[in-house]
Parts: structure tokens; C-alpha cells; sequence
């Protein structure tokens, strides 16, 4: 061979390998110098974790500042059903002798509807270290399983104010889809009821985060930058821990007392299932407590729960406790009503305060060829009497006229129709929400012949007859017939009649404020006048003034310190279908320069005086710090 | 001629005149961006695990020290002796290929290739690469006739084969790629024709194509080269390898991020980055002009591997020369490439600079045969 075609053969060699070198830094120079840019940026997303530090939730505190919320880390175990797979089944049972519940509520409560199948579900709280050690030395045989410290709700009063207060829950996909709830993200928790969710927007705060540099393996080199949170801010109600207590313990003490309470009406013991106290400042409308009874643990929520569970905790058997019976009950008011109705009359000349009215056991209505007869609450011929004697007696036949006398007014309608009582009792609030700040409040009813005709269409069942009748004004007159009012309304309205005729917006908002209560929301009044002379709003007060000492709830207020302070008072006895009589009662009272408007109602608690007027007196002598007389019992009238 | 003149001349043909200076510089320099590289990319996580961030560097170094032994030993005696011992040689490289398939192997990720001695891991596979340089050059070199026939070609085919086969079976896709790349580069500067050329490569692809269908390739492998060719569709942690190799080499961009400063290298996103990712360290840290005065010290290399073949005073010399450049380009190319997501992901180290002393040897020796056939071009 010669040297020439070895040294051509070695060229073509070369021109391969340079072929080769070519390739690899036409390669380089894409990648390093015009794609750089690009993966400069990925190199650093690689790099870098974003973590987000949740804000610590705002406390809720009562008007004195004590704690009636707060945050507590806990460990919870969490099960995720995706990653537990096959195994789930294997693992409740030995999560079942871990936490010492049955396998069976375990399997119920992972499939809690409220959390997504992606989702890990809090199976239980509250778990001791002992069992977090054991789930993670044992991670492999617990797949899908975690446990992690996490802030709940602590509730240093227990179940307190627990349907003032709500609790928190996992955010609803609807809730997602609101712009309102924009930086909110799935599996987030969120105040469902009560103030955790009317001021979820102070308690929240502000998450932060953190960078962090991280290795392939996602470990933690260290951080790189972070933005703090901005914690929640704490929320000051109006709320009077000590009203509060004597509220609740009023109502369930006044409830057991009514279950042994004869009711000749039906034969059998009052079942008095469920009520309500509403203790108000009326001059400023401020909320010092709102009980309902039956009530629940706010603590529960704190973890999944199975419908069974849930059923036998919230459900029909217990009285539906989550119901807040202060805002969210709808009652006939009876006799209560009678104050508003009167001053209706008075502005609109039907009455006078001058004027005698009799009180006959029975009223029939004039001109009536079928003879309607409405009775009297007693038998008894009460004779020739006062409007404020008629008050504090309550004397129905008093008020019969006095609906008959709408009637005559409104027919034959008119275009628009004459309706000057409805339009008197919304002036004071009824039949619209009280605007109280507290979520899902229920608006009542003032029945007129509009509302009438449109749900006897609706619901031809219940309301077969779609006409206005006599009837529906002189029922309406004592506070029955279609009438329907809440706790609060109540207690809205008796607040603007203490004060002579200025009513304030309800409510249980103080004030927002940091840690350092240093103040960033307060709560501004909103009060209005109500279209009634202030004499006659007064003359009202004081007829009312006598219920207690010689009127209706005289029984239940024997032995009270009128001297020191002065009680005004209405009863009432709201008769409900199918049901034993609903006890009312609404009181004012003014003393040592404090003055409250305290409501309570009992259901199916027999007479006003029987159940609802002690239970009102024992507040008020809470309120007032005066000697406990145990529970007073009431009388039967009204 | 006088005495003197006689010294002189005999001097003057003395081999030690000869040596290559820019061959060694070089590879020299090619070690020491090794060690650099080395200690870059492998500080950080020795540090984390508490040893001695110098660990590998200090290992490394003493594979310098001994290539540097291994260089003058394989320059020292005649290059010419390799030619008669060749066949031994070779010999002794199949048994050691067979042997290792044996328990005596050790197997180290689905592979076994290496006899683990004296807390050394040695590779068979990197001794039959020289052999079967230096067999095919002896074989090729006591040919007649200054063409080669079909017969011939055959022949130096079936040479390649037996190594090639028993790597391929190891698994090792990487070596067989070398060891195939060797027999290309021999046979073109022995001047196989175009068109036998041809007919060899058809024969490959009809054997792969077999190779596929009879199983005989693992899965991974199959995975890899898949993934190659179709990043999507990849599960595997391969085309994870390729993404975090390509982000540590374009982030590098022009002037790259400074030593010890790159993200990808320090935070382990890259695997096997002191062994075969070890140019990820180098496109990152110094950017397109590190990389591309390193890709400068290979092509100087080869170079010189090049000018020895043609300069070499015999055949045997040439092939032997042509041989080793063949096999330390396909090296480069195949490994760069595979960094830079153009190639395959084989398991094939960069030459001279990344980690671990079966290959570093083995370059050394064919460096230092290189020189060899330098140093008696006259002689």
C-alpha cells in the first residue's frame, strides 16, 4: 500500500470525526446560547419550592375579652382513600384498635361527603403522640395514612354560644365558584356557620410564604426568601359570657321544669323540646346572648363525621340542635304581639287610652251569619277595662274589635289595598330580617291578602282557602292566624318600645382587632325611628309595667325585687297545630343604669307564665346579680 | 562519519526525542479538568452525607498518578511487540468476557461487568476495546494485497463480533457501540470499499433487528432508546436523565454559572454526574466556552491520534494509531451527544475526565501507545 491512500483514507477518517465535532457544538451553541434563557428558568423552578405558611386563625372573644375561641395545634389522622387503594379496607380495622374506634364508623367517616376522593379525610383529632410515633414507624403498613400537626378550634367555654359562634368546614365547591371566596382553594377550611363565617373575612388573615431551596430529593437547603403571614384578626363580640351562661342554664333548667308539667290540652306531660333566650341592650341593639336549646358541641367538627353519626347527633332525635332557634325559629308570637298591635290601633284611631273596653269570655263577629265565636284565654268575665289593663291581662276579647276593625278598613279592597295593621307591624321590624349580623336568619311573616292568594296557588294542600277573611285580621290581632316572628324579631321590636321608640339594628359584633388589640373594625349603630307617637309608646311600657306585678305573669314573678328593679313584661301562648301551646315571654328592664330586653320561648312549654316567664325572671336576676330564687314556678295564664 | 556525528545521529533517533508533546498536554489537561469536574460535581452531597468532600477527588487523583505510570509503561517497550502478543491478548479478553459472566462477576445495576479486586471494580470490557484495536491491526496489518476483499472484511467482521456479542449480552449497548465504531474506523483507513461498507451495515441492521426480536435486549435498553426517540411516551427515569442534563447544559449558557455555583450540579438534579453526565458539570458551570475548549482538547487529541497513524513507519502502527483515535471519538461523540440529548443514553464515561479508574486506565494505555508509535517512526 502507499503512503498517499493511506493519508487519503485518514482524511476521510477525519472528516467523520470533525463531521462529529460539528454535530455536538451545533447542539452546544442551541442549548447554551439560544435556548439558555429558557432553561435558565426551569433550572430555578427546579430548584426553589414555594411553601405556604397557613395564617393563624383570628380568636373570638366575648365582650369583656375573654376567650370563647381560639387556636390549638393537634395532631389529626388524616386517611387518604386513593392512596390507601386496595388496602383501606386492612388499615381502618388496625387504625380501628389504634385510635379505639369501631372499624365500622372509621369506614363511615372516610366516606364523610364533604371531602373529595383525592383528598386526605380527618378521621380523628386530637390524637396523642404515642399514636403519631406508631403510624410512623409503621408507615408502610399504613399507606395513605398521615398524621399531621394541625391548628383547630378550641372552645375554652365548651358548647357556649355554639350557634353564636358556628364552626369551620371544608369549603363547598360552590363556595369555589364565588368571587368572594377568589383566593380561596380547595380543601381550605371556612367558617360555615354563626360568626366564623359572617366575619370570615377578619378571622382569616393573610397566608404567607416561604422559599426554599431544594435538592432533587425535595430536601430543604435552607430558605431563600419568605413573605409573612398576616395572622387573622380577633373578633369582639357583644357577647356577655355571664349572660350567656344564665341564658343557657335559664332555658334548659326552665325545660326540665316543663317536663313534668301536667298539660290538661293533650294529657300528657309538656314535651317543651327546644327554645330560645335573646338578652338585648336596647338602646344599642348589641346581643349580651343568644341561646337555643337543644345545643351542640362546636368541637365535633374538628373531624370527618359518618351521616350516621351525624344523623344521630344533629338529626330529628335530638331536636335538630344546629337549628338556632333564637333566628332561625319561626313562631306564632300570641299574646306577645299584643303591644304592637295596640299601638297600631292607637295610631290609627281605633282606640284610645282613655277610652273602657270590655272583656267578655267570648266575641262573636258582628253581621257574621255563620256566628264565628273567638274566645277569651279564660272563661271568666273580666268586665269593663283599660287598654293597659287589657295589656297586662291580655285580654283577647279586647282585641277581637280591634282586628275586626282592620277588616272593615281593608274591605272592599282597594287598588292599593288598605292594610294599615301589616303595614304598622313590618314598621317594627316584623316580617323582614332584622338584618342581625349572623348568617341564614329567617325573615317571619306578616300575612296579607296578596301574600295569601299567592300560596294557596303555590301550595294548594296547606293553605286551602286563598281568600282574606275577617278571621285572618282578628287572629292576626292576637298574634296567630298565618303570623310568624323569631325570637329576635321579638326582641328587636320589645327593645324599640323601651327605647320610646327608637329601634337599632340587632347585633353580636363588637370589633375586630390585632393581637395587640389594637382596633380595626367597630361596629357602627344603625338605629331608625319608628312612625309612633312617643306618649303612646310609653303609655305602652308602663301598662306593661304591671304584667309582672299584678297581671298575667304575677305567678311567676312572686317574690321579685320590683323595687330595685323594674320589669315590664308581656306573656304569650302561641297555639300551633297538632302541638301543645308555645310559651313566650318578652321582658323589659331598667335598672342600676343598665337596661335589657330578655325574650324567651319555649316549645310546646304550655302556658306564657308556666314556662317562658320563669325562665325570663331567672335571667334577669342573673343579669342583675339579685338572690337566686332557684327556679320560680309560673302560673297558667296566657 | 566521525564519532561524534555518530552520537549525534544515534541521539538524534533516540524515541524519548520523540514523544508528542502536544499529545500529552492534552490528555494532561483533559485529566485536570477531570479532577475540577470531579470535585464540582460530587462535593455537595459528600458534604450532606458527612465524608469528606474530597473523596472522589483524592481517588481520582491517584487514577492520574497511575495513568501517568500506565502512559510511560505503554510508551517504553516497542509497539511492534504488541503486534506478536496481539492474539494472546485478545484471547485472554474473550476469556475475561466469558468470566465475568460467571459468579466471579459482579453485577452492579442490572449489568455484570466487573470483577471487583482489591476494592477495585475492573472492568473486562474497557481491556477488550484495546484488544480487539490492537488484534484487528495485526490481522489487517499482514494482509497482502493494499485492498481489502470481501473475504477480508469478513473476516476482521467476525474478529470485532465475538467481543462485540459478549458485551452486548453483559448488557453494555455503550462498549458494543465503541467496540462497532473501532472495526468501522480500522477497516475505512484500511481501505474497505464504499460498497462493502455498505453490505456490513445492512448485515447490523438485519442483526439488531433480530437481536429485538429474539429478546435478546433487555427492557431497559429498549426503554432508553425509546425514549430517545420519543421523549413523551417515556416512563422511565431515563428520559428524567436527558430533561435534567439538557436544563444543567442550556442554563449554562455562554460564560456558564462559576464553579461550583451551578444549581443542576450542586442540588443532584443530574445522576451519574461524576461518571457519564460528567460534561453536564462543565456545560453548566463554564457555559459554551468551557464546553467548547473541552470538545478543543478532544479534537486536539484526536488530532494528534490522527497525524500518528499517518506519520507511523509501518501498517501495524497506522491501524493500531487509527484504532485508538476510532475508539476515543465514537467515546466523545457517543457521550456528549447523549448529554446534549442527540445520542442514546449508554452507559459510556467521557474519556480522561469522568470519574473511575477502568476507563482512565485503559485511555492512558492507548495514549500511551499512541506516543509509542510516535517516538519509533524513525526507528
Amino acid at each position: 500500500m502507499t503512503e498517499g491512500r493511506t493519508g487519503l483514507r485518514l482524511k476521510v477518517f477525519a472528516a467523520l470525526v470533525a463531521f462529529m465535532f460539528a454535530a455536538l457544538t451545533t447542539r452546544l451553541w442551541f442549548l447554551q446560547v439560544l435556548a439558555a434563557d429558557q432553561f435558565r428558568d426551569i433550572a430555578k423552578q427546579n430548584a426553589v419550592r414555594l411553601i405556604d405558611i397557613p395564617a393563624q386563625r383570628g380568636r373570638i372573644l366575648d365582650d369583656k375579652g375573654s376567650l370563647l375561641v381560639t387556636n390549638r395545634v393537634s395532631l389529626v389522622v388524616t386517611v387518604n382513600k386513593q392512596e390507601a387503594g386496595s388496602h383501606l379496607e386492612d388499615e381502618l380495622y388496625r387504625l380501628s384498635k389504634l385510635l379505639g374506634v369501631p372499624a365500622k364508623e372509621l369506614a363511615a367517616r372516610v366516606e364523610d361527603p364533604r371531602y373529595y376522593v383525592y383528598q386526605p379525610v380527618p378521621i380523628e383529632a386530637n390524637v396523642g403522640k404515642r399514636i403519631d410515633f406508631y403510624i410512623n414507624e409503621h408507615q408502610s403498613t399504613f399507606p395513605g395514612v398521615e398524621v399531621v400537626a394541625e391548628p383547630v378550634r378550641v372552645y375554652p367555654e365548651g358548647s357556649l354560644a355554639a350557634h353564636v359562634l358556628g364552626y369551620l368546614g371544608q369549603i363547598s365547591p360552590e363556595q369555589l365558584k364565588d368571587p368572594a371566596f377568589a383566593d380561596y382553594r380547595p380543601g381550605d377550611e371556612v367558617g360555615v356557620t354563626g360568626v366564623e363565617a359572617q366575619y370570615e373575612r377578619f378571622l382569616r388573615g393573610t397566608e404567607g410564604v416561604v422559599k426554599y431551596r431544594v435538592n432533587s430529593a425535595g430536601q430543604n437547603l435552607g430558605q431563600i426568601g419568605e413573605q409573612q403571614p398576616v395572622p387573622g384578626q380577633d373578633v369582639v363580640l357583644t357577647i356577655d359570657t355571664e349572660a350567656q351562661k344564665i341564658a343557657e342554664e335559664s332555658l334548659n333548667l326552665g325545660l326540665q321544669y316543663a317536663h313534668g308539667i301536667y298539660d290538661s290540652g293533650t294529657g300528657r306531660d309538656l314535651s317543651a323540646n327546644g327554645g330560645a333566650v335573646v338578652v338585648m341592650d336596647p338602646a344599642t341593639g348589641a346581643i349580651k346572648a343568644l341561646a337555643s336549646a337543644p345545643s351542640f358541641d362546636p368541637s365535633l367538627f374538628v373531624r370527618s363525621m359518618s351521616s350516621g353519626e351525624y344523623e344521630r347527633r344533629f338529626g330529628a332525635a335530638k331536636g335538630y340542635p344546629l337549628l338556632d332557634r333564637a333566628i332561625q325559629g319561626l313562631y306564632p308570637p300570641g299574646s306577645t304581639y299584643k303591644p304592637f298591635v295596640l299601638l297600631s290601633a292607637l295610631r290609627r284611631g281605633i282606640v284610645s287610652t282613655t277610652d273602657y273596653y270590655p272583656c267578655p269570655p267570648s266575641w262573636a263577629v258582628p253581621e257574621d251569619p255563620l256566628h264565628e265565636v273567638f274566645h277569651n284565654w279564660t272563661t271568666a268575665n273580666l268586665g269593663s277595662m283599660t287598654l293597659a289593663q287589657a295589656l297586662y291581662d291580655s285580654c283577647d276579647t279586647v282585641f277581637y274589635p280591634i282586628g275586626y276593625e282592620y277588616w272593615r278598613r281593608y274591605y272592599p279592597p282597594t287598588d292599593p289595598p288598605i292594610e294599615q295593621i301589616q303595614r304598622d307591624l313590618q314598621a317594627f321590624g316584623f316580617g323582614r330580617p332584622t338584618d342581625v349580623d349572623l348568617p341564614f336568619e329567617q325573615e317571619g311573616r306578616v300575612p296579607d291578602a296578596a301574600w295569601k292568594s299567592v300560596v294557596h296557588k303555590r301550595y294548594p294542600k296547606s293553605f286551602p282557602d286563598g281568600r282574606w277573611f275577617p278571621g285572618d285580621f282578628i287572629n292576626m290581632s292576637i298574634g296567630q292566624g298565618d303570623t310568624l316572628v323569631t325570637p329576635l324579631q321579638l326582641a328587636a321590636a320589645y327593645s324599640a318600645i323601651q327605647n320610646g321608640g327608637r329601634a337599632c339594628v340587632p347585633h353580636v359584633f363588637a370589633r375586630a382587632q390585632e393581637a395587640d388589640s389594637h382596633v380595626l373594625h367597630s361596629w357602627h349603630a344603625r338605629c331608625r325611628r319608628i312612625p309612633f307617637l312617643q306618649a303612646q309608646v310609653e303609655y305602652v311600657r308602663q301598662a306593661l309595667t304591671q304584667t309582672p306585678v299584678q297581671g298575667t305573669a304575677a305567678s311567676a314573678f312572686i317574690g321579685f325585687p320590683f323595687s330595685q328593679v323594674q320589669v315590664a313584661g308581656k306573656t304569650g301562648t302561641a297555639q300551633v297545630f297538632g302541638q301543645q301551646d308555645y310559651s313566650w315571654f318578652a321582658a323589659m328592664t331598667q335598672a342600676q343604669g343598665k337596661q335589657y330586653v330578655v325574650v324567651a320561648l319555649v316549645e310546646q312549654g304550655g302556658h306564657g307564665s308556666t314556662t317562658a316567664a320563669p325562665i325570663v325572671r331567672r335571667v334577669i336576676e342573673g343579669l342583675y346579680g339579685l338572690t337566686n330564687t332557684q327556679f320560680t314556678a309560673g302560673g297558667v295564664t296566657d | 562519519m566521525d564519532v561524534v556525528a555518530t552520537k549525534l545521529y544515534r541521539w538524534e533517533r533516540r524515541p524519548l526525542r520523540h514523544l508528542d508533546p502536544v499529545l500529552l498536554i492534552s490528555v494532561l489537561a483533559l485529566g485536570i479538568v477531570g479532577l475540577i469536574t470531579i470535585y464540582s460535581a460530587t462535593h455537595a452531597s459528600l458534604v450532606a452525607q458527612r465524608i469528606d468532600p474530597g473523596f472522589f477527588l483524592k481517588k481520582q487523583l491517584a487514577f492520574v498518578t497511575l495513568g501517568i505510570v500506565v502512559i510511560l509503561v505503554t510508551a517504553s517497550f516497542d509497539y511492534r511487540f504488541v503486534k506478536v502478543y496481539a492474539g494472546i491478548v485478545y484471547v485472554a479478553s474473550l476469556a475475561l468476557l466469558v468470566l465475568v459472566r460467571t459468579p466471579l462477576g459482579t453485577t452492579i445495576r442490572g449489568s455484570q461487568r466487573w470483577f471487583q479486586l482489591f476494592g477495585f471494580q475492573l472492568a473486562p470490557s474497557e481491556l477488550a476495546k484495546l484488544a480487539l484495536v490492537a488484534m484487528l491491526a495485526a490481522f489487517l496489518s499482514q494482509l497482502r494485497s493494499s485492498d481489502l476483499s470481501l473475504q477480508d472484511l469478513y473476516r476482521a467482521t467476525a474478529i470485532a463480533a465475538v467481543p462485540g456479542l459478549l458485551v452486548f449480552l453483559q448488557p453494555d449497548l455503550g462498549t458494543s457501540i465503541v467496540l462497532l465504531a473501532i472495526l468501522v474506523g480500522i477497516l475505512v483507513v484500511a481501505g474497505a470499499r464504499a460498497r462493502h461498507l455498505g453490505v456490513l451495515a445492512l448485515t447490523a441492521i438485519v442483526l439488531i433487528f433480530g437481536a429485538l426480536q429474539l429478546g435478546l435486549v433487555k427492557d431497559y435498553q429498549i426503554a432508553r432508546l425509546t425514549a430517545f426517540f420519543d421523549p413523551q411516551n417515556d416512563p422511565q427515569r431515563s428520559d428524567y436523565n436527558r430533561t435534567q442534563a439538557e436544563i444543567a447544559i442550556g442554563s449554562g449558557g455562554l460564560l456558564g454559572r462559576g464553579y461550583l455555583k451551578g444549581t443542576q450540579t450542586n442540588l443532584d438534579f443530574v445522576p451519574e454526574q461524576h461518571t457519564d453526565f460528567i460534561f453536564t458539570v462543565i456545560g453548566e458551570e463554564f457555559g459554551f466556552v468551557g464546553a467548547i475548549f473541552v470538545l478543543m482538547l478532544f479534537a486536539l487529541l484526536i488530532w494528534r491520534a490522527v497525524r500518528i497513524a499517518l506519520l507511523a513507519k509501518d501498517p501495524f502502527g497506522t491501524y493500531l494509531a487509527a484504532g485508538i483515535a476510532s475508539m476515543l471519538a465514537i467515546q466523545v461523540f457517543v457521550n456528549v451527544g447523549m448529554t446534549l440529548g442527540i445520542m442514546p443514553i449508554t452507559g459510556i464515561p467521557l474519556p480522561f475526565v469522568s470519574y473511575g479508574g477502568s476507563s482512565f486506565l485503559t485511555n492512558c494505555a492507548a495514549v500511551g501507545l499512541l506516543l509509542n508509535i510516535h517516538m519509533r517512526r524513525l526507528t
